[in-house]
């Protein structure tokens, strides 16, 4: 009878120690599962937050630059006008063809007045207050033409804040068309259908005519509290970035795009390409990862936090049973005494407490696989909501800013933006976030070679500590009392 | 032949040695019983002899060779079988299992033979259910009888006994020595059993009395 079957008859034998071994060891290993399995949640979460954090790299006009052309410009004029920078359509779609970029969203803006309609204007108890929207200058429209590439990608269609009620969206396959989106309230108001054909007047050029088709209605959730006209969001008309660059008259170029990253992790060396590809120094890019940050923050703690769970339970695990051990070294003394009297050796009486600890260990893993998960996502869950707590109430304050700087006062052309680029990376987030709420916790293969693997440890360690009190033991003075 | 040369040792610091220059030979087919007084030494010059501890000074040998070349470990396995007066058998286990360990660790070659143990068990009266018993279950007479089989079944030719009648009332303490009598006789085997008991003492093939530090062989 080997040193193994011996484990066996004394794990038979002692149930109630056996049992209590188990439990604890059990206790031992589904904290440690649960830390493995929120550790590998938590850096899955993460890469998952690296691919659709949905950082963004931001080409627009530097505006520094900009106003200190103004103030050189030789016009004696009493208003001094400034134009915004536009780079080649080109340029943009070389730098969107990125590996790194997911995709992009162009944006041009235009003014124009309402010719075949009514603008809808809100009135309010206090006028003045609010944002320029593109100034009083008389260049000014009171509709503004929101140019896109997709409206599917426009940060208020992303955040549900404008939603298509009726046609369909703008997508790429609008440009160079004439086609537009609506607001619904403009669209009521005037008695206009998705298929109708709408007329607006262009601020300059000798008040040209443009005929637009509706082919799709969508509903703004926000107000205005301007009560400007251009400024009630009903009279922003959402079209492809062609047509506003055919009123200003920049056709093929752009003023502003988005680039959407498909891997946040690649932020800096994307727009250092971007940046070579622009070759502009009109043009500011920019990179805004603050969202992806802000998820990648609590998610960093839950690892953390999982990998001191691993740690410590692994550490105090090994003390526990280390002790246990000890206790019953002490025990079994006697039946040392035996098997070293009988001649077996000291390794081998070590091996027997190593393999009973081992049947243990297997029992306890299997214990910990079924409840390891349960308790793994409980206690992951439980950490990701107090981080996202924590999260969100030290950066509301951050997030709170107004959607968008606006046109520049008597800018050519440009009316005011809703601040459309800018908000695009917050509602990204928002929409992350809502993916994050939850982490998805499951037991792969590799965890549960590194439970066994920290199980093993543990008793390794528990073992060795015991071994020490074994190999201390002299025979005579265990087995004969003189 | 197991034979003590010039054996000597103190207990800790003491002035004197327990006993010094020892010199003794223990035959096979012969039964030796070292009679003395409680703390004269003759359970600790039974440590020395098991291979158990260490004298301060003086060799043991064992057929010639100084059982230090032999190696404790080795020479507990392979040369000597201990029974003592608490039976020292593993709690957890069966008698059957108790033995068929000791022939596992000892490597004899009766190693892993179940029935072999079974039928030398009901040599001595205790049959196979009580075999298979958990050895607690046992009464103390059959608990020794487990341990002197254990320690004859074992290919060791010395089989040192401590006190091995101490637990036990007088039927039973006869029945014992006598098979520590048939393990000498019959199985060519050298027993040495260390005993106050003068009675006991008188059963053995050759006496030794520790008396005033010295070994005397009646």
């Amino acid at each position: 009878m080997n040193y193994l079957k011996r484990s066996m008859l004394y794990l038979t034998h002692k149930k109630g120690q056996s049992l209590l071994l188990l439990l604890i060891m059990s206790a031992i290993l589904v904290f440690v599962l649960s830390g493995i399995i929120i550790q590998n949640a938590a850096v899955s979460a993460t890469n998952s937050v690296t691919k659709s954090a949905g950082t963004t790299i931001s080409v627009s006009a530097n505006r520094n630059k900009m106003f200190s052309k103004m103030r050189s410009s030789s016009s004696k004029s009493k208003t001094k006008t400034i134009t915004t920078p536009t780079v080649s359509n080109t340029k943009i779609k070389e730098a969107g063809s990125l590996s790194t970029v997911a995709y992009y969203n162009i944006t041009n803006t235009a003014s124009v007045n309402a010719s075949s309609f009514d603008t809808v204007s809100t009135s309010t108890g206090s006028q003045g207050g609010g944002m320029m929207k593109g100034g009083s200058g008389a260049s000014t429209g009171n509709i503004t033409i929101d140019g896109v590439s997709s409206t599917k990608l426009t940060s208020s269609f992303i955040s549900k804040e404008d939603k298509i009620v009726s046609g369909r969206n703008i997508t790429s396959s609008d440009a160079n068309t004439k086609n537009v989106v609506i607001e619904k309230e403009l669209a009521s108001s005037n008695s206009i259908k998705v298929g109708d054909t709408i007329t607006v007047k262009m601020t300059t050029s000798g008040k040209k005519k443009i005929k637009l088709k509706v082919v799709g209605i969508y509903k703004a959730k926000s107000t205005s509290s301007s009560g400007m006209p251009g400024s009630d969001p009903s009279n922003t008309i959402y079209t492809s970035y062609t047509l506003p660059a055919t009123i200003t008259g920049t056709e093929g170029k752009s003023s502003t795009v988005t680039y959407t990253l498909s891997n946040s992790a690649k932020e800096k060396v994307t727009t250092k390409k971007i940046k070579s590809i622009i070759n502009s120094s009109s043009f500011s890019v920019s990179s805004n990862d603050e969202s992806y940050q802000q998820l990648l923050q609590p998610m960093k703690n839950v690892q953390s936090f999982a990998k001191k769970i691993v740690w410590l339970v692994a550490i105090a695990g090994t003390i526990i049973l280390g002790l246990i051990i000890i206790l019953s070294v002490r025990t079994r003394q006697r039946e040392i005494g035996v098997l070293v009297s009988l001649g077996e050796s000291k390794l081998r009486i070590i091996g027997q407490l190593f393999s009973e600890l081992f049947v243990i260990l297997i029992g306890a893993m299997v214990i910990a696989l079924l409840l390891g998960n349960f308790v793994g996502n409980k206690v992951g869950n439980q950490l990701l909501a107090q981080q996202e707590t924590t999260s969100v109430s030290s950066t509301s304050g951050a997030n709170g800013g107004p959607g968008g700087g606006g046109g520049a006062p008597g800018s050519s052309q440009n009316g005011g933006m809703r601040g459309g680029a800018m908000t695009s990376q917050t509602t990204t987030s928002a929409a992350n976030k809502k993916a994050l709420k939850t982490l998805n916790t499951s037991i792969s293969p590799s965890s549960v070679i590194k439970l066994g693997g920290m199980g093993l440890v543990i008793i390794a360690l528990a073992v060795c500590v015991a071994a020490i009190s074994i190999l201390r033991l002299r025979p005579k003075d265990i087995l004969i009392g003189e | 032949m197991l034979t003590v040369k010039n054996l000597t040792h103190w207990y800790g610091q003491a002035d004197k040695p327990l006993y010094e220059n020892v010199d003794l030979s223990f035959d096979s087919d012969k039964v030796y019983t070292i009679v003395g007084a409680s703390g004269s030494g003759k359970t600790t010059f039974l440590s020395f002899i098991a291979g158990l501890d260490k004298p301060q000074k003086g060799d043991i040998f064992l057929d010639g060779k100084n059982i230090k070349k032999i190696g404790a470990t080795n020479y507990r396995k392979h040369k000597v079988a201990i029974v003592f007066q608490q039976y020292n058998l593993l709690t957890y286990m069966s008698a059957l299992d108790n033995i068929l360990t000791a022939l596992s660790v000892t490597d004899s070659g009766h190693k892993g033979e179940k029935q072999y143990v079974l039928d030398s068990l009901k040599s001595v009266g205790i049959e196979e259910a009580d075999a298979k018993k958990n050895v607690q279950k046992l009464s103390g007479g059959q608990q020794q009888r487990v341990a002197i089989i254990r320690a004859m079944l074992v290919d060791a030719n010395i089989v040192i006994a401590d006190e091995p009648t101490g637990n036990l009332d007088g039927e039973n303490s006869a029945m014992i020595i006598k098979l520590f009598q048939d393990l000498a006789h019959e199985h060519h085997k050298t027993v040495i059993i260390v005993t106050h008991d003068p009675k006991i003492a008188d059963q053995g093939d050759v006496k030794i009395s520790l008396e005033d530090r010295e070994f005397v062989v009646a």
